[in-house]
């Protein structure tokens, strides 16, 4: 091989490698990356049975209910809507009832959405940013200028 | 006190601004006397900046609530330590400390610069100069901590209880240093493409910087990672939140650099190459702070946000990644290429390196930019997560962890791969064992894990060979061996001790991942429960007042194998009455490099408390790994090497250059 | 003045750091290309250590050092055309005149637009330390605060701090004073009504069975206790017994003794009572047309607040005993004729849920609202 040749091919192996990580990449996002979604978006999402999504809205006051042993189940809502959740394990500290919370994890057969992470900011002033937002466009809150 | 610090940082702002402009117009003229500006107004920027820092720390420690700051994030009943690291628990005060680390930087090129060439020192102070003043003038904008008050509250709103931690103390410096070190990289390499050309001195002056810069920024991820272990009370190490991505990726480009550095240093090869990724590592660093202070993306650990500032920093971003990446694209064409190389070399091994690093690096960013992207274009939020890191990430990251071993041990210019491999051949039976031992002898091995082990132990066992081949073991006496061993640079110990981190932490990361047990269940006091083969039993929750909060303890007896107590875990949920916060502190048991971690949940109806607790075997390997890594970063900055001397002309010709000016 | 006097140091340093180079005289620089020999240099120095130690093969190491002896044969080219030093041009005194000022001017200019000069620095402590006369009675509040917190079983302190904290409308704060002040110095008539007329404030001033409590135990102690009579015969008005208030306060304006601040308050509230009482009758009211009429007589804000009193009594009235058709439509026409629609949208609301919205009692809640222009929602 000539040192044009070689370095060529060295170019060519560089640049396939380069093209397998994206492809991977890309594979990746479309299989791994979760959707987020309010209570009353679900009637039109078009999900697969299993398929992991973020489920966040408000934690509906006087629903939270713990079980025997470490599961726990209260509902999800953003005052149109709600979705019951479980979830076992321990919950965040600054989970509260009527505050925002995002949940993740997927469907069960009986229509329950059964979590395996519950996520709350640590910050009081917390309201998840997807919450927020999905509050407001639905028109049901207001940014309180506190601050 | 206050308003001498607030009065400083102005008078730093306009300093910088002295010091944008002149050194770079001297250079520009050749004009000795406008250059030489530079160094004192650098020294004398970080002056003002360490008093403007001191006076606000001050303002804290004696909690002056007529500094705004300070009233929103301290309260008097705070232990002193927390009113004092209080001072950079926060927006205003860290974005204080970014620019005092960014000015003592500065200040060091100037005091240790005495061997750069004029042009280059004053064009790098200018560089640096800019930087300072864009930040000095962000801060003073829109993130001021010298706002007053007046007339001032009596009492603070509380530091969030999360940040009562000695983490604080630790965690943002060492990660500021990190970040910003890398400041000194960027502005040298756009200080060389202003001049057009790339010394050798230019390479010899870069790769100490990037070995600083990486060591903190090791450090300052480590540390971060243990503190959102302990502190959190979730059991996990990392998250892949954006936040982490925003340090981990200067990590990784920082990484490249350090290894791309070294071929330019020695063969003067790959130095468009290097310069470009200097410009990115600091502009990645840049990025992570315009991740964690803009809010746009949710982040589980973030300071509160303000869109505003994002703005602000978006325009920084803009300047100074779009500027460099110009001025790239305009000058780079003009600098020469260096020495060629055969594929199978150092050099080869090294660009293979930062082709793994670069590619895991873009990955990391996607994954965390693409959710923006996402939802510019459509109204989907989707978030991406661990799933989508482990199966981009981990397949990057797997060759790359093999090949490691056999980059030191390559010669430069052209390699002998079968000879080498003859050298590694204990490391890779050590490596075969390690996979038979942990398939064979460990009960629920998987096939991963055992892999997993083995290629630690290969990480290992690579670093040591390096080092027994380089002090000739087997060829030599052993007394010889000795000598040579003492006599071995201080950078290959440096590189052999970061590998053999990099080893610890691999092995720390799959025993944790792939042998962890964990049990959640609701305990009554009194009941005991087994945990791989740990038997604790839950003795009560037992009320306790802490300065400025109080606490119910739940105390847990590990128990040795014949019912004594052999030990005491204790975890707790804090209530924080300022702030009407709770937080958890989890129990942590170190045994051996494994730790039992138990963290309280919530208390049922019935008396019972939920509790969970996790088995993390050799979970401490992770953060010593790091420090380890540390260890030879700190090592390679002693060589002699990094330290040439200043051309003294009196001397006579082909004397050895004197040592370092320090 | 001190800090004008550092501002003007500190001006003068930041500014001879600029200005001492610029006058200085000028050094002979050393040429960029000293700087790479330099490096060159060392790297021939280290390859001849790396030899030495056996790191590297002869052959490598000739190549290396062949390779280095290259670039500085490119160099020693090279370097010949150097730059040589030019005379400062107008631009560059321009540029440097500048400079100097640029220091000065930025930061007075921009100091000028953010500072608070006159503003001292106030650490907690000195502001505790000083002469407590000129402290505000937040500062005293603090002071007193931080006593407790290191000295939390003083239980004069917590004495004295709960009346305060109930004059600042600190309520909670002044229910856990006086809690402790009871449980470390003991009971007092005095401590005992203080908990309960911080309970009843706390609540927003309905004498709860908790502040009734601390109002019984005061008047155990001290049966002439007048604010636990008072709030005692308040709690029985709440409760609609307002009989047995009017009774009990009069039988306290007939002990008070002449000049008692309690003879106004008693007098207000036997008025009020009177008031009620004409309107009683049914279970629960609103202001009648007489009450209103008997209000008119009243300053304009004393008017509104007596009616609003009496809206807000049935309103809470009914929140305890729903089943009150009657008193639905009282509280409905009430929020109507004074203007607040939305609340009487909000009672129809509620009534309407109480009986249920198929009921009888429903529709004819719909259409008496009609009638007053107040349409439930939905």
């Amino acid at each position: 091989m000539t040192r044009k040749q070689k370095r060529l091919s060295v170019i060519a192996a560089g640049l396939g490698f380069l093209g397998v990580a994206t492809g991977l990449t890309f594979y990746a996002l479309g299989q791994k990356a979760s959707y987020f979604y309010m209570p009353a978006d679900l009637a039109t999402a078009s999900l697969q049975p299993g398929q992991r999504i973020r489920l966040g809205g408000l934690v509906e006051k006087g629903t939270v209910e713990r079980g025997h042993g470490a599961t726990v189940a209260f509902s999800v809502t953003d005052n149109q809507k709600d979705v019951k959740v479980t979830y076992t394990g321990i919950l965040p500290d600054l989970f509260r009832e009527g505050q925002g919370v995002i949940t993740e994890g997927s469907f069960g057969p009986d229509g329950i959405f059964v979590a395996d992470s519950v996520l709350a900011k640590h910050d009081e002033t917390y309201m998840p940013k997807e919450v927020a937002d999905g509050l407001k466009a639905k028109g049901v809150w207001q940014e309180s200028k506190s601050d | 006190m206050v308003e001498t610090g607030h009065f400083a940082l102005v008078l730093a702002f306009a300093l910088a601004l002295v010091q944008t402009v002149v050194p770079v117009f001297g250079a520009r003229t050749g004009n000795h006397k406008m250059m030489a500006v530079g160094a004192p107004a650098a020294l004398t920027g970080f002056a003002l900046t360490a008093l403007s820092f001191v006076a606000l720390a001050t303002a804290y420690a004696g909690s002056d609530f007529s500094v705004e700051s300070v009233w929103e994030n301290s309260h008097s009943l705070q232990p002193l330590i927390y009113k004092i690291t209080g001072t950079w628990g926060n927006h205003e005060g860290s974005m204080l400390l970014w620019v005092l680390i960014l000015t003592f930087f500065g200040a060091l090129v100037a005091v240790f610069g005495g061997n750069l060439p004029a042009t280059l020192r004053a064009n790098v102070l200018a560089v640096q100069g800019a930087i300072g003043a864009t930040f000095f003038l962000f801060i003073l904008t829109t993130s001021n901590p010298f706002v007053r008050l007046n007339p001032a509250p009596i009492e603070g709103r509380d530091l969030n209880p999360i940040l009562q931690d000695l983490g604080l103390a630790i965690h943002p410096p060492l990660l500021y240093l990190g970040y910003v070190g890398f400041s000194i990289c960027f502005s040298f390499s756009v200080a060389a493409l202003i001049e057009g050309r790339i010394d050798a001195s230019w390479a010899r002056w870069v790769r100490p910087w990037t070995l600083v810069a990486w060591m903190f920024l090791t450090g300052g991820i480590a540390m971060g990672s243990y503190w959102a272990y302990y502190e959190l009370g979730w059991g996990g190490f990392w998250f892949w939140d954006p936040v982490e991505n925003a340090s981990f990726m200067p990590w990784l480009a920082g990484t490249a650099l350090l290894h791309s550095a070294i071929v330019m240093e020695k063969r003067s090869a790959l130095k468009i190459w290097t310069l470009l990724l200097a410009i990115l590592t600091f502009s990645l660093s840049l990025l992570g702070t315009f991740l964690v202070r803009s809010g746009v993306l949710t982040s589980v650990h973030a300071f509160a946000t303000d869109p505003t500032r994002g703005v602000f920093i978006l325009c920084i971003l803009t300047l100074f990644i779009g500027g460099s990446l110009a001025l790239f694209a305009l000058r780079a064409s003009r600098l020469t290429a260096g020495g060629l190389f055969h594929p199978i070399s150092r050099e080869g091994a090294l660009v293979l390196n930062n082709l793994f690093l670069t590619t895991a690096t873009a990955t990391v960013l996607v994954g965390t930019l693409y959710p923006l992207v996402v939802e510019a274009l459509s109204a989907d939020k989707i978030s991406v997560g661990a799933p989508f890191f482990n199966l981009t990430f981990g397949p990057l990251m797997v060759p790359l962890l093999v090949v490691v071993p056999f980059g030191p041990l390559l010669a430069w210019k052209r390699g002998d791969i079968f000879a080498i491999a003859q050298r590694l051949m204990a490391a890779f039976a050590a490596a075969l064992l390690a996979v038979l031992v942990t398939a064979l002898f460990i009960d629920g091995a998987s096939v991963f894990a055992a892999l997993g082990v083995g290629l630690a132990f290969w990480l290992i066992c690579g670093a040591l060979t390096d080092l027994a081949v380089k002090s000739g073991f087997g060829t030599v006496a052993p007394a010889t061996m000795l000598r040579r061993f003492a006599g071995l640079p201080r950078s290959v110990f440096g590189t052999a001790l970061a590998h053999l981190g990099l080893g610890l932490t691999t092995l720390g990361i799959v025993g944790t991942l792939c042998f962890g047990t964990e049990k959640i269940l609701s305990m009554h006091a009194g009941e005991t429960v087994e945990l791989s083969g740990h038997k604790l039993r839950f003795e009560g929750l037992y009320p306790a007042q802490g300065p400025n909060y109080s606490e119910d303890r739940g105390r847990f007896a590990l128990l040795g194998a014949d019912g004594s107590v052999a030990g005491e875990i204790t975890s707790a949920k804090r209530s924080y009455p300022v702030r009407q916060m709770t937080t958890t502190e989890s129990g942590i048991r170190t045994i051996g490099f494994s730790q039992l971690y138990l963290s309280l949940g919530d208390e049922g109806s019935d008396g019972s408390v939920v509790v969970r607790l996790w088995w993390k075997p050799l979970v401490t390997l992770i953060w010593g790994g790091g420090l380890v890594m540390m260890a030879g970063a700190a090592m390679s900055l002693l060589d002699r090497r990094l330290r040439v001397g200043a051309p003294a002309r009196r001397k006579p010709a082909g004397a050895l250059p004197s040592a370092s000016p320090q | 003045m001190l800090f004008w006097v550092i501002a003007a140091i500190l001006t003068l340093g930041a500014s001879l750091a600029v200005l001492l180079p610029l006058a200085g005289g000028s050094k002979n620089a050393s040429a960029a290309g000293d700087h790479d020999l330099e490096v060159y240099r060392d790297q021939l120095a280290e390859l001849d250590r790396d030899m030495a130690r056996g790191l590297i093969q002869p052959m490598e190491a000739e190549e290396a050092r062949a390779e280095i002896a290259r670039r500085i044969l490119r160099l020693s080219n090279a370097g010949q055309a150097g730059e040589t030093a030019t005379q400062p041009s107008r631009s560059t005194r321009l540029v440097a005149t500048a400079a100097v000022l640029v220091v000065p001017l930025v930061s007075w200019g921009l100091y000028g637009q953010l500072g608070s000069p006159d503003l001292p620095s106030q650490p907690l402590s000195e502001r505790l330390a000083k002469n407590p006369a000129d402290s505000s009675v937040d500062e005293l509040i603090a002071r007193a605060e931080a006593h407790l917190a290191a000295n939390p079983s003083d239980g004069r302190g917590w004495d004295v701090l709960a009346p305060v904290y109930l004059r600042m409308q600190r309520y909670a704060d002044a229910v856990t004073a006086y809690r402790n002040a009871i449980r470390l110095d003991g009971d007092s008539a005095a401590r005992q009504a203080g908990l309960g007329e911080a309970i009843a404030n706390a609540a927003g001033g309905i004498v709860s069975a908790e502040a009734q409590a601390a109002f019984e135990a005061a008047l155990n102690l001290d049966p002439a206790n007048p604010k636990a009579a008072f709030y005692l015969a308040m709690g029985m008005a709440q409760e609609g017994r307002i009989a047995e208030a009017t009774a009990a306060w009069q039988k306290m304006l007939a002990a008070l003794p002449q000049g008692s601040p309690w003879r106004g308050a008693v007098e207000q509230a036997l008025a009020e009572s009177a008031a009620r009482s004409v309107a009683s009758g049914a279970p629960a009211k609103g202001p009648s047309a007489e009450d209103i009429d008997a209000a008119s007589s009243r300053s304009p804000q004393d008017r509104q607040a007596m009616i609003s009193t009496m809206v807000a009594r049935l309103d809470e009235k009914l929140r305890q005993n729903p089943r009150d058709e009657e008193g639905w439509m009282q509280l409905v026409r009430s929020y109507a004729v004074l203007g607040k629609t939305d609340q009487a949208r909000d009672a129809l609301n509620r009534g309407i849920a109480v009986f249920g919205a198929d009921s009888d009692q429903a529709r004819k809640f719909t259409a008496f609202a009609a009638s007053l222009g107040v349409t439930a929602t939905e």
